[in-house]
């Protein structure tokens, strides 16, 4: 079965390359993840601000060069953030408490659940914003943006094998340093 | 038992192997970020920055001034500026002491040949030196003629925008500096200059966009009901409670088994042998077969009644609280003394295999062909053959539909929509799930609202009688709750999807893809050749948009678009042609398909105000128009009943809309609107001849009309690059 959204995306993409002035219905389509992918890397929302404009004014110089691999539009503009976000932010540490930022999703646990979740969760991620950088933006690439590992693959300029090398040592790592983690069913 | 574990993504599965890891994994997963802080100004002043730069690349590839302040062209231009203004200098001290510099004045736009301006758009005509604001000012023609205020943006801006606020909709607009604007300098235009350009068509509210699942978020209460199901062997479907809370299900040995949909453990009710379970409409009974005879369960008193029948059934359905069954000698019910055929299989090797829910139709299998008999008369007739039996998927929940092969089709086996898949479910509110092993999506009978609910394997999905909760097979029997359907659109919008496409498909050139939106009585009226389907020739087909729609309460489920064809020149617009478009379905689930058309003649453009959109209700009429009027002409347009009287009505006039109101359309009456040449732009010109536009009498809560969508070839409401400037109210009558 071909995927609909696959099939608009691609006819948004076709007529931005065509036409920059239709470039405004991709803005649409991808800022929010895009944006919220990035403030979730620099956590501040000013440098995010920077950043998500420079990844979009990027795209729509590039749009006429941009060649369609397959993929989905968003592992393109995936990997100029990650590439703008590795720009500015190299020698940077996220500043903002963990536990302001990641919740227990409403497919979780229930309240009760949650709560007691909640310090493994946020000892899990602490461990993750102490990955290497690269490891890092693998497994925010997949937990939180539920990429596929080829779109992953894409937008980090790596070989799917690659990705999944990144992850497995990233999780494992986070197993590693974590200790007993309580059984999560 | 119940286990609510989520979903693990396959592909980790693979990379990580490790449980645990997979434990961590799953962790992860379930927690996700609170949505970031987000300035809507940021995003909205992005969009505007990045749909300016657009603006420039689009226009910039052709346009002198981009090319003069580009890095290579400045370069150019400061090497070209030196020995210019060293030949002039030696030029003018040589000859010409008494005079000055002269250069010829040139302008440009932003707008210029655009497809799509918004009519909210200022347009922003650039010259190349300073020029002298009241003689250009005064310089100024619009066409179609249009009242407009100037604001200057220095000495080398001018921005013009209609008094009324906006430019008509789907128009070209042709902005013309005359001889008579002068430089600072005193310099003249040597030749009018003129920007052109089409507005785009009047807005309309924005959908919101396709929810885009993450995790599986579309679809909640995703919960494993029983790994019991689906047993080796022969799978019937599940079959669902009345009240939507209790899936029973024929399990390993053909036992059959109750489980609670909110979980819990599995119930027993029949030990074995059990196949072609079928709940009574009411929920109180069960019926299904069992060692070659048909038993009924009493659901409240677990009691069973049997049904001796031969040979063994096939198939089981039950039609307004009665058990029908089918079989390879036809389709049978239980009368006073016994079974009683109802039906004749119409071949002697045929087999029922589906009985309607309304019992008029029942399907049989031939080999590898598939009939359809109406019970009632016996009536057979083929549906598909080679390769379709085993391809039937069930029918539309009043009986008038079927589905196989991935088609949605009537029973006479016409095609009426096609399905991106083959394991489907049709709700009661006329949702269809289509489940596969990579994902379950959403959507209409007609093919609309096609949503992608969620990713991942959701095979087999059955529909609870609440159409929203549902169960699927994923290594086990799976319950969800699926999000409410998004609101069906309006009868008249769903005929504009079709006139839209349709119409794309013509100006591309597509004649194929454009008959998929004609039966066959269109077909026949296209393939004359009057109309073409293809328009060719010169003037060219370049643009169309829809002067009005509305449902004809006198014919059911019939809606009438008019849509009219601009012709051009080269980038000259000369004429129009409408076309009146009947667009009719059978069922209110069909897709709309175009039945009849009429097309009037040609009418030549820019001779004077032409009418560019209607809007009816009961009480009133509304008629816009590109141009300015002068409001004592507005009396020359009339409505004339189906004998030709003239309705007594005043119009009124307020930025080119002339307003028929106080009306009392008669529903599916036949009306015309007539504009007679006495109507007068503000330019005092008139059109060559009479305009006329036959209407519907609306139903008395309808509206229609030229303000519903209206596509043009690239109608891409994206905000305009230049600021809307606060004009200040310098009228300037063209």
């Amino acid at each position: 079965m071909s995927d609909p959204s696959r099939d608009e995306e691609r006819r948004l993409v076709d007529r931005a390359k065509r036409d920059p002035r239709e470039f405004g219905a991709l803005y649409d389509r991808h800022f929010q993840q895009i944006y919220r992918f990035v403030y979730s890397r620099v956590r501040e929302q000013t440098a995010a601000e920077d950043v998500t404009s420079e990844v979009f004014i990027k795209a729509l110089k590039a749009m006429p060069r941009y060649q369609d691999t397959g993929r989905p539009f968003a592992a393109w503009l995936y990997q100029i953030a990650v590439n703008a976000i590795a720009d500015r932010y190299r020698s940077l540490r996220p500043a903002q408490p963990l536990e302001d930022f990641h919740d227990l999703s409403v497919a979780g646990p229930a309240i009760e659940e949650q709560a007691a979740h909640r310090d493994e969760i946020r000892r899990i991620w602490s461990i993750v914003e102490e990955l290497p950088a690269q490891q890092r933006t693998a497994l925010v690439l997949k937990f939180q943006e539920d990429m596929k590992i080829e779109d992953i693959a894409v937008a980090m300029g790596k070989t799917p094998g690659a990705v999944k090398l990144l992850i497995h040592r990233g999780v494992s790592r986070l197993r590693d340093q974590a200790g007993a983690l309580r059984p999560l069913e | 038992m119940s286990d609510r574990m989520d979903p693990m993504d396959p592909e980790l599965n693979d990379v990580l192997g490790d449980p645990e890891l997979i434990r961590i994994a799953r962790l992860l997963s379930r927690t996700t970020m609170p949505e970031a802080p987000l300035d809507d100004a940021f995003k909205t002043g992005l969009r505007r920055q990045l749909m300016t730069e657009a603006w420039k690349s689009a226009e910039g590839g052709n346009a002198w001034w981009r090319k003069l302040f580009a890095p290579q062209g400045m370069a150019w231009a400061g090497a070209a500026a030196v020995v210019l203004i060293a030949a002039s200098v030696v030029f003018y001290t040589a000859t010409s002491p008494a005079g000055g510099l002269t250069q010829t004045v040139e302008i440009g736009s932003p707008q210029q040949d655009s497809p799509s301006v918004p009519i909210h758009q200022a347009i922003l005509v650039s010259f190349n030196q300073p020029m002298d604001h009241a003689s250009t000012e005064n310089a100024v023609q619009v066409q179609p003629a249009t009242t407009v205020a100037f604001r200057w943006g220095g000495d080398t801006q001018l921005y013009v925008q209609p008094t009324s606020g906006d430019l008509a909709p789907n128009t070209q607009y042709q902005i013309t500096i005359g001889p008579g604007a002068k430089t600072l300098a005193g310099t003249k235009l040597d030749t009018p200059k003129t920007v052109t350009f089409v507005t785009q068509p009047v807005p309309t509210p924005t959908p919101p966009p396709s929810p885009s699942p993450k995790n599986n978020m579309l679809l909640t209460n995703q919960a494993q009901l029983t790994t019991a199901y689906p047993p080796s062997g022969t799978t019937y479907p599940p079959v669902w409670s009345a009240d939507s809370k209790t899936v029973y299900f024929v399990g390993g040995g053909g036992a059959l088994e109750a489980v609670p949909a909110a979980g819990g453990t599995a119930k027993t009710l029949v030990p074995d042998g059990v196949s072609l379970p079928a709940m009574a409409p009411a929920g109180d009974r069960l019926a299904f077969v069992r060692n070659g005879g048909i038993e009924i369960l009493t659901l409240a008193s677990g009691s069973t009644s049997d049904v001796a029948v031969t040979p063994a059934p096939t198939t089981l359905q039950w039609v307004k609280g009665k058990l029908e069954w089918g079989s390879s000698d036809g389709i049978f019910t239980v009368g006073d003394g016994g079974p009683v055929r109802i039906a004749a299989d119409p071949t002697p090797d045929g087999t029922a295999i589906s009985i309607a829910p309304d019992g008029a139709h029942a399907i049989f299998q031939v080999a590898d062909s598939l009939s359809i008999v109406e019970v009632a008369s016996g009536k057979s007739t083929n549906l598909c053959g080679g390769g379709c039996a085993t391809t039937f998927e069930g029918w539309s929940p009043d009986g008038t539909r079927v589905v196989y092969g991935g088609v949605i089709a009537t029973l006479t086996g016409r095609t009426i929509s096609s399905l991106p898949g083959t394991s489907i479910s049709w709700s009661a509110t006329n949702e269809i799930l289509l489940g596969s092993d990579t994902g379950l999506y959403e959507v209409r009978p007609d093919g609309s609202g096609l949503t992608r609910l969620a990713d991942g394997t959701y095979d087999m999905p059955v529909w609870a009688p609440d159409s929203a909760t549902l169960v699927f097979v994923r290594s086990g029997l799976w319950v969800a709750t699926a999000p409410a359907p998004a609101p069906l659109p309006p009868a008249t919008d769903q005929a504009l999807t079709v006139v839209s496409d349709f119409m794309d498909a013509r100006l591309k050139g597509n004649a194929d893809h454009a008959q998929q939106y004609l039966d066959d009585a269109a077909k026949a009226i296209y393939n004359s050749g009057t109309p073409a389907l293809i328009p060719t020739g010169d003037p060219s087909f370049k643009r169309f948009y829809v002067l009005t729609s509305e449902v004809d309460p006198s014919a059911a489920n019939t809606v009438r678009v008019v849509v009219r064809m601009v012709f051009a020149s080269g980038k000259d617009e000369k004429n129009t042609v409408e076309e009146t478009l009947t667009l009719k379905r059978e069922e209110a689930t069909d897709p709309f398909l175009i039945d009849a058309v009429t097309a009037s003649a040609p009418r030549d453009l820019g001779k004077g105000p032409e009418v560019i959109g209607v809007k009816i209700t009961a009480t009133e009429v509304d008629v816009t128009f590109d141009s300015d009027l002068v409001p004592t002409s507005v009396g020359g347009v009339t409505l004339q009943d189906s004998n030709g009287m003239t309705v007594n009505v005043t119009p009124g006039y307020s930025d080119r809309v002339v307003t028929l109101s106080g009306l009392q359309l008669t529903p599916g009456a036949h009306y015309r609107l007539v504009v007679l040449p006495t109507v007068l732009d503000v330019g005092s010109r008139h059109t060559a001849s009479e305009y006329d536009l036959d209407l519907i009498g609306p139903a008395p809560d309808a509206t229609s009309g030229g303000a519903a969508p209206s596509p043009s070839p690239s109608p891409s409401p994206s905000p305009s690059p230049s600021p809307a400037p606060s004009a200040g109210p310098s009228p300037s009558p063209t």
